[in-house]
């Protein structure tokens, strides 16, 4: 099969404050996407302060120097536009995406938040969003069934201290514990132009937008950043992490990470071939093994996630009724050892090449999607145009690759381990 | 570099706006009836495809509800004489994302590919949907697996909440049970009702193929025609269900025990309207103020000034016709009756404080001004179109859909909205730690009832 390719014309700058602007024209809808991620995330939070860089992220909703709380949602909104946040390990970002006639307010917002968030800010805003972030994770973990199963794998899999030990969503002590003084702290160290990245995509003329980023960005003095905190790469020498914890679930469920390639690693495209041959679709190893053959799993997914110190391959088998969690695990270390030793044919490879680069491709069509794999590629890997390279990276993967990978990573002392398990009747 | 100092003060003004170019469509009907609609968009190398069939859960036999759920996943478990592992090994080498959704009105069999393996997805389309299997073991696996699910999502809240409220508002109406089922219904289902539910209910008329982007038209419609030129079967558009009445008098609150629950899940809902009900564009236009924008009175309410939420939001179910309206949020415990009391509050107020101009602006503009990014992907256009197809609306609705939206006024909005904001039609559902819970809603409403997931009486 031809491997088809896509390509964008990015064109990256610099402002004279360190502020990269990436820019990229499209003409062929009239909407822009207006992309800021800096590079600051839950692995940059102290002891005590989890959570802090996501509760941070909600604060910037609340208004800034020049736009009164609730303010900034109702202008997007009312020019027709989305908007968004979020934060992750590394990086939180903030994106609009607008009819391409609105370019300049979503600038404005930006840079009012940018250079102005802290004549904004209060202790009554703090307190709101301390209650809407803990009610986010009652919501979303507490009370979701595994909900904490993941914060439960990374405590095992780091150890005390590591940066990555911590879930973005944060403990609920440490979010009662922030303070006015860590939010005007947070902002001064992290929230400058040298440590964020601008993304433009859309139908704009790129010079008249690098002069409104200028315009709107330029006059934001470059400070220091803090240090990056130091990441100890976790390999094999940590040996296997077990755990178990009990839940409110019908059946138990298997969670394991691996210490695999980041997204930095050349390794990082056969990494990621290797759990779409291992559990994305019905004919992968894993699926085929457990949910078709062997009827052991209602569902199993395996994900390599892009983050920039660590890698994690995840799998997570959910078990069907009557299948302990020891036999679960069993059954999914038969088929890893099998990919491992007996290896994976041609066939599996081509397919899992070709999901990759169509699911790439779906990643990139719009431009609020661009924009963000722009964005990441800028922040965790300094290369805005990894976006054009991915595809010819992905189709360069080849058998010998996912073995390698496979062999390299797939052993039972570079992983952790939880099982989930039903709870006991009281 | 550096431009002419911005005014910070207020907004930047809006420079000129670009019209929205809608995409081309190419209709054809093929001699069987199969409708054909093409959109050509050669920017990137994908297609989106999606087969829609009259084949929706409101046409599942009665006792027999998640047959078109059943149905719909067992496509891909053996077909065209290939094994259930052979079909899987077949789409998952093309590289393509398939997956079928049957919905109460239709079935949509969706298919995402790169356009260099577009005839590859054509032939598993045709095959799964013309020539399935439904091999009796595989009838059998498929079947228990649902089973399992539906014991799975006992684990979860929001489904416990979303499935007894669309009880109480619905009762025995099949909205009153989950499009795909529940496990009493879902027990009764083999490979003759799978069997018959496809031949009675797949097939081309009434159904349509849509496909946007790197595609020729021409070339298209002849690969179509040389996949689907002989199908045979399907009976046409399902006879929709009659209107359901509104909920007759029962428990207001129905309070659903979670002894472990973290957090309470609160819903609010009533019978809605049907897609092209007369006062559909001011529906949406109301909703959008009520509960559909971040913006809405509800969210600035529970989330931006109580901080009780993550978030709170409503919706109206439109479908052939009138589905649920619900207002949905999951708050901390202790907030949960005034929560449902607040959230009672602000529909009521939808007639009470009806909108003010500030706030029709927002609705209005959000919803068309909106358009241009709702057409970018052609899985977006795709979607679109289908919406066409399954409501019958006219060829040019998209393009008229500005004029209708910016018709509605703020009169409109009150008395369509009012219909539905009646308290004493609502039913309220709570899921959450019923001991802690019950004390509290009793003091806020009437008649609160302790049932058990999902809907059934606690003797």
């Amino acid at each position: 099969m031809q491997g088809q390719s896509v390509h964008f014309d990015f064109d990256e700058r610099l402002l004279d404050n360190g502020l990269r602007v990436v820019l990229e024209q499209d003409r062929s809808t009239p909407v822009v996407a207006v992309h800021l991620m800096y590079h600051v995330g839950s692995k940059h939070e102290r002891p005590g302060r989890t959570g802090f860089a996501h509760l941070f992220e909600h604060l910037l909703f609340q208004g800034s120097g020049h736009v009164p709380k609730g303010e900034h949602f109702r202008y997007i909104q009312n020019a027709g536009g989305t908007l968004n946040g979020s934060t992750w390990f590394d990086r939180t970002n903030y994106f609009e995406v607008v009819p391409s006639s609105e370019l300049a307010l979503a600038l404005w917002l930006e840079s009012d938040r940018m250079g102005f968030f802290d004549q904004g800010i209060t202790r009554e805003k703090l307190d709101n969003q301390r209650g809407v972030v803990k009610n986010e994770r009652r919501q979303s973990y507490e009370n979701r069934p595994y909900g904490l199963a993941f914060e439960t794998l990374l405590g095992l899999a780091y150890p005390e201290g590591h940066p990555y030990r911590h879930p973005t969503i944060g403990y609920m002590e440490d979010l009662d514990a922030a303070s006015l003084e860590d939010v005007h702290d947070f902002f001064r160290s992290y929230y400058a132009p040298n440590n964020a990245v601008l993304v433009m995509v859309g139908d704009l003329d790129p010079e008249d937008a690098l002069a409104e980023a200028d315009r709107w960005f330029g006059e934001f003095p470059a400070r220091d950043v803090p240090d990056p905190p130091e990441v100890e790469r976790i390999g094999g020498e940590r040996g296997e992490r077990r755990g178990t914890i009990e839940d409110a679930v019908q059946v138990p469920r298997v969670y394991m990470l691996y210490h695999a390639p980041s997204f930095n690693d050349p390794a990082f495209e056969a990494s990621d071939v290797l759990t779409s041959l291992l559990a994305e679709g019905k004919s992968s190893s894993l699926h085929r093994e457990l949910v078709y053959e062997r009827r052991v799993a209602a569902e199993v997914e395996a994900f390599t996630w892009p983050l920039e110190d660590v890698g994690m391959f995840l799998v997570v088998a959910t078990a069907r009724p009557g299948v302990s969690a020891p036999e679960l695990e069993e059954a999914v270390d038969d088929v890893l050892d099998d990919v491992r030793t007996s290896g994976v044919s041609e066939d599996e490879v081509e397919g899992a090449r070709n999901r990759a680069r169509r699911s790439l491709v779906g990643q990139v069509n719009s431009v609020g999607d661009r924009a963000d794999a722009v964005a990441h590629a800028a922040v965790l890997r300094d290369d805005p145009g990894y976006v054009n390279r991915a595809f010819d990276r992905y189709l360069a993967v080849s058998r010998e690759d996912v073995l390698d990978v496979a062999d390299a990573t797939l052993r039972p002392e570079r992983r952790a381990v939880l099982h989930v398990v039903p709870r006991e009747a009281s | 570099m550096s431009g002419s100092a911005p005014d910070r003060s207020s907004p930047p003004p809006s420079a000129e706006l670009r019209a929205v170019e809608l995409p081309e469509l190419e209709a054809f009907r093929l001699d069987n009836g199969l409708r054909v609609l093409v959109g050509e968009d050669h920017r990137l190398p994908e297609v989106s495809l999606r087969l829609i069939v009259e084949a929706g859960a409101s046409a599942d036999p009665a006792g027999h509800e998640g047959a078109a759920e059943l149905t719909g996943r067992l496509l891909t478990e053996g077909a065209a004489g290939r094994g259930a592992q052979e079909v899987a090994a077949w789409l998952d080498r093309l590289g393509a994302s398939f997956s079928v959704s049957a919905g109460y009105d239709v079935t949509i069999l969706s298919l995402h590919l790169l356009s260099d393996v577009l005839d590859g997805g054509l032939d598993v389309l045709r095959a799964v949907a013309r020539e399935p299997s439904f091999a009796e073991a595989e009838v059998d696996r498929v079947r228990q697996e649902r089973l399992d699910e539906i014991d799975r999502d006992r684990d979860k809240p929001e489904v416990a909440a979303d499935h007894t409220l669309i009880r109480a508002v619905f009762g025995d109406h099949r909205y009153g049970t989950p499009s795909a089922g529940l496990r009493e219904s879902v027990e009764g289902l083999g490979r003759e009702e799978v069997a018959s539910f496809h031949g009675g209910r797949y097939g081309p008329p009434g159904a349509a193929l849509v496909a946007c982007g790197d595609v020729d038209p021409g070339v298209l419609l002849e690969a179509v025609e040389e996949r689907f030129g002989s199908w045979e079967g399907g009976r046409g558009r399902a006879v929709p269900p009659q209107p359901a009445p509104p909920a007759g008098p029962g428990p207001r609150v129905l309070l659903v025990d979670r002894p472990d629950s973290a957090q309470a899940e609160l819903r609010l809902g009533t019978v809605g309207a049907a897609y092209g009900d007369e006062t559909f564009f001011a529906l949406l236009v109301g909703n959008a103020i009520l509960g559909g924008l971040f913006n809405s009175r509800i969210n600035m309410n529970l989330r931006e000034e109580k901080g009780w939420t993550y978030g709170a939001r409503t919706s109206f179910h439109f479908r052939r016709v009138a589905g649920p309206f619900v207002g949905r949020t999951a708050v901390e415990t202790a907030a949960a009756a005034d929560a449902l009391a607040e959230f009672v509050r602000e529909m009521e107020g939808m007639v009470g404080h009806p909108p003010t101009n500030e706030e029709m602006t927002l609705a209005r503009n959000s919803l068309v001004l909106s358009l241009p990014r709702q057409f970018e992907t052609v899985s977006q256009v795709t979607r679109k179109i289908t919406t066409q197809v399954v409501y019958g609306l006219p060829r040019a609705y998209w393009e008229r859909y500005r004029e209708r939206i910016e018709g509605v006024t703020r009169d409109d909005v009150v008395r369509a909205m009012g219909r539905f904001m009646e308290p004493e039609a609502l039913r309220l559902v709570v899921v959450g730690r019923a001991a802690e819970l019950e004390g509290r809603l009793a003091e806020r409403f009437d008649r609160v009832e302790v049932v058990g997931p999902p809907g059934q009486r606690l003797a």
